[in-house]
């Protein structure tokens, strides 16, 4: 309410300044004008009167007649507001004279011509000629009453300025009536509107002017407020609804998860139970295997060396095929137990000179085989994070393959190295030996898998799948390149922390 | 004795009457000033018929009869000066001479004798005739001065003006003592 109340008051300040502007500005110019004009007029008439007295009594000065000026003189007073004259004679003395009031005030020379305000009077002198004579000079003074005018004209203003207030605050009430009360009704709805948030209220359109524009465009925005509102909770409430949808399907995600992580759980359980029963069958059968192989073995050698006339030739052949067999059989044997072996037992994991342990195995394979001309050449400085047992058994197979498949090349060659890639460091064994079709490549890592047939190339075909399981156990990935007759290269990771891979010795193709 | 008191008395008046003299003789003198002065300035409130001037530049000329201290002193006044136009001259006039050409004709006092005489051959000529004789108005003079109050004054009749075809300025008639009119 106070803002109408604000507006209200300034509308009546605004009118009520502006009429007392206007009528101050205009009475000061009216009351300017007019005391301007009595001056000059009543300045002119004195000069007049002054002639007009010297005119008359310019015989009476010629004749030194001062009654008859003295009876020029005396008819000023018809003239109420000439208050004194008087006529000089041309050596400056009194000639005649007359005063209003009885008073004997008169200056005692005459003064130069003209007309001055003196002490609120206006005194005039006008020298009296006839013939370029000077004869005398007439004297005149008169009210001046510029002041007695202009405290009249401020009672006037006075009044004036209160009749036009009235009337000014008389319109200002109506004014209030035509353009307040349109306005108040806006401000009403919009309080109401904010105080209620309620955005359905609509303004009354009282007048055709710009308030009722006003009104129009309140009304517009408000149905707009509206509209946007209504929107606007729509969406709230599509969105609060897709976001308890998707709150119940990452509850039910969660909830399979849980539950899948359960079962795989129950399953690892299962399977580790099967794996180890597995491992142990596989692990008793090995080893019971091993005593009947060892007695075939060892009695079919004790036949050959106790009876050595008793066994005849054909004889001594089939044992000899006997032995062969039981051995290769061990052989088999020894390598399955290696199989259930690196899948058993904890992963000790230590940082560990990988080329060392590549050396030690190539100098073992170099023992076993001395009449072998093969070029090893292992890189120094590599480190990797990795059980040493397991990783050099991996080396063993891995080498030892190497070894193997490049014995029918002419310089054979075979080389241990690691790469780096980011964090990665990928080991490789490399030879220029027997390769093989990558269309096998799936093949390599199964057990018992063979590419080269058992009379080419001995080996039980178990390595490889051992390889890959210790790469496994350790994380790392194992893969192969060849071409048959040009020789193969075989990389691993382990992941886990890796060493760095030295500076590289160049990498031959 | 008594002659001795006879000769004394007429001595104490001797010396009692000469400052009178003197001042009588002051008196006259500033008369004779202001009269010639008067009689100058009567010519700016008379008009005069056309005919009273014989060219269009033809002066101004006062005559004075039977006061030579007047016309003495109104040679002074009238030097270098101007009437409605006009140069003006002074004229000594005779007793018996003709007034023709004149148009202010000044009577004095020494020609009293003749005033009737000379007023009388001035009659309907357009001629401002001045007197200072008491009974000169009736013998048809247009201005007489008078003495009043220590002043000099003067009376103004308008019958003798009139026929002379002479017109006298009111403002001339309102400084009169007296103005006779038929």
């Amino acid at each position: 309410m106070n803002v109408q109340h604000s507006v209200r008051h300034k509308l009546l300040a605004v009118v009520l300044a502006s009429t007392l502007a206007a009528v101050l500005v205009a009475i000061a110019a009216m009351v300017a004008y007019d005391l301007r004009l009595y001056h000059q007029s009543w300045l002119n008439d004195l000069a007049t009167q002054a002639e007009l007295v010297g005119r008359t009594s310019a015989p009476a000065l010629t004749f030194d007649d001062a009654r008859a000026a003295q009876e020029n003189l005396a008819l000023l007073r018809y003239r109420p507001e000439i208050r004194a004259a008087a006529i000089y004679d041309a050596r400056g003395r009194r000639f005649a004279s007359f005063s209003a009031d009885g008073t004997e005030a008169f200056p005692r020379f005459p003064e130069a011509d003209g007309t001055h305000v003196e002490a609120g009077e206006l005194v005039a002198f006008k020298r009296i000629a006839s013939e370029r004579e000077i004869l005398g000079t007439v004297y005149l003074r008169a009210r001046y009453e510029l002041y007695d005018r202009l405290l009249g004209y401020l009672g006037i203003a006075a009044i004036v300025i209160t009749v036009a207030m009235l009337v000014a605050y008389a319109l200002s009430r109506w004014l209030r009536e035509m353009v307040i009360r349109p306005l108040v009704a806006i401000t009403s709805v919009a309080t109401e509107v904010s105080e209620k948030r309620n955005f359905g209220l609509r303004a009354e359109r009282l007048t055709s002017d710009e308030i009722g524009l006003l009104a129009d465009s309140f009304n517009t925005m408000l149905a707009e407020i509206e509209r946007a509102t209504r929107e606007l909770e729509a969406s709230n409430r599509e969105a609060a609804r897709e976001v308890g949808e998707r709150r119940r399907a990452e509850e039910e995600i969660r909830r399979l998860n849980a539950e899948l992580e359960t079962r795989v759980k129950a399953r690892t359980t299962e399977l580790q139970s099967t794996n180890a029963e597995l491992e142990a069958f596989c692990y008793s059968v090995s080893h019971d295997l091993r005593a009947p192989l060892r007695s075939i073995d060892g009695f079919s050698q004790a036949l050959l060396e106790d009876f050595p006339k008793d066994v005849s030739d054909e004889a001594r052949r089939y044992l000899a095929r006997i032995r062969t067999s039981t051995q290769r059989m061990g052989q088999l044997i020894e390598d399955l137990l290696n199989l259930s072996k690196v899948s058993r037992g904890e992963l000790a994991r230590r940082d560990v000179d990988v080329g060392e342990i590549a050396r030690q195995v190539v100098a073992e394979i170099q023992g076993r085989e001395p009449e072998r001309k093969v070029e090893v050449s292992v890189w120094d400085g590599m480190q990797a994070n990795a059980d040493p047992r397991l990783l050099r058994a991996a080396f063993e197979n891995l080498i030892g393959n190497a070894w193997k498949f490049s014995a029918k090349a002419e310089q054979a060659r075979v080389e241990v190295g690691s790469l780096r890639d980011g964090d990665e460091v990928t080991f490789f064994v490399r030879d220029n030996g027997a390769g093989f079709d990558m269309r096998y490549a799936s093949k390599l890592f199964g057990a018992f898998q063979r590419l080269h047939s058992a009379n080419e190339y001995q080996g039980t075909g178990i390595g490889l799948a051992t390889v890959q399981r210790i790469v496994h156990r350790h994380g790392g990935r194992i893969w192969a390149d060849a071409k048959p007759g040009k020789g193969a290269v075989f990389f691993f990771t382990l992941a886990g922390k890796s060493e760095a891979a030295p500076a590289a010795k160049e990498v031959a193709a | 004795m008594v002659a001795m008191r006879a000769a004394v008395i007429p001595c104490l008046l001797l010396a009692l009457a000469l400052p009178l003299a003197a001042a009588a003789q002051d008196n006259r003198a500033a008369e004779v000033q202001i009269k010639a002065a008067f009689l100058y300035k009567f010519g700016e409130f008379v008009q005069w018929p056309p005919a009273a001037f014989a060219r269009a530049d033809a002066p101004f000329a006062i005559g004075v009869m039977g006061a030579e201290d007047v016309a003495a002193a109104l040679e002074q006044v009238v030097a270098d000066r101007t009437v409605q136009g006009r140069p003006v001259v002074v004229r000594r006039v005779r007793r018996g001479e003709a007034l023709g050409g004149l148009h202010v004709l000044f009577i004095g006092h020494g020609d009293s004798a003749r005033l009737a005489e000379t007023l009388a051959a001035a009659k309907g000529q357009p001629l401002l005739t001045v007197t200072e004789s008491d009974n000169a108005i009736s013998h048809g003079s247009v201005i007489n001065f008078v003495a009043e109050d220590q002043k000099v004054r003067f009376d103004i009749a308008l019958p003798s003006a009139e026929r002379g075809q002479l017109k006298i300025s009111s403002r001339l008639l309102a400084v009169a003592r007296k103005v006779v009119s038929s």
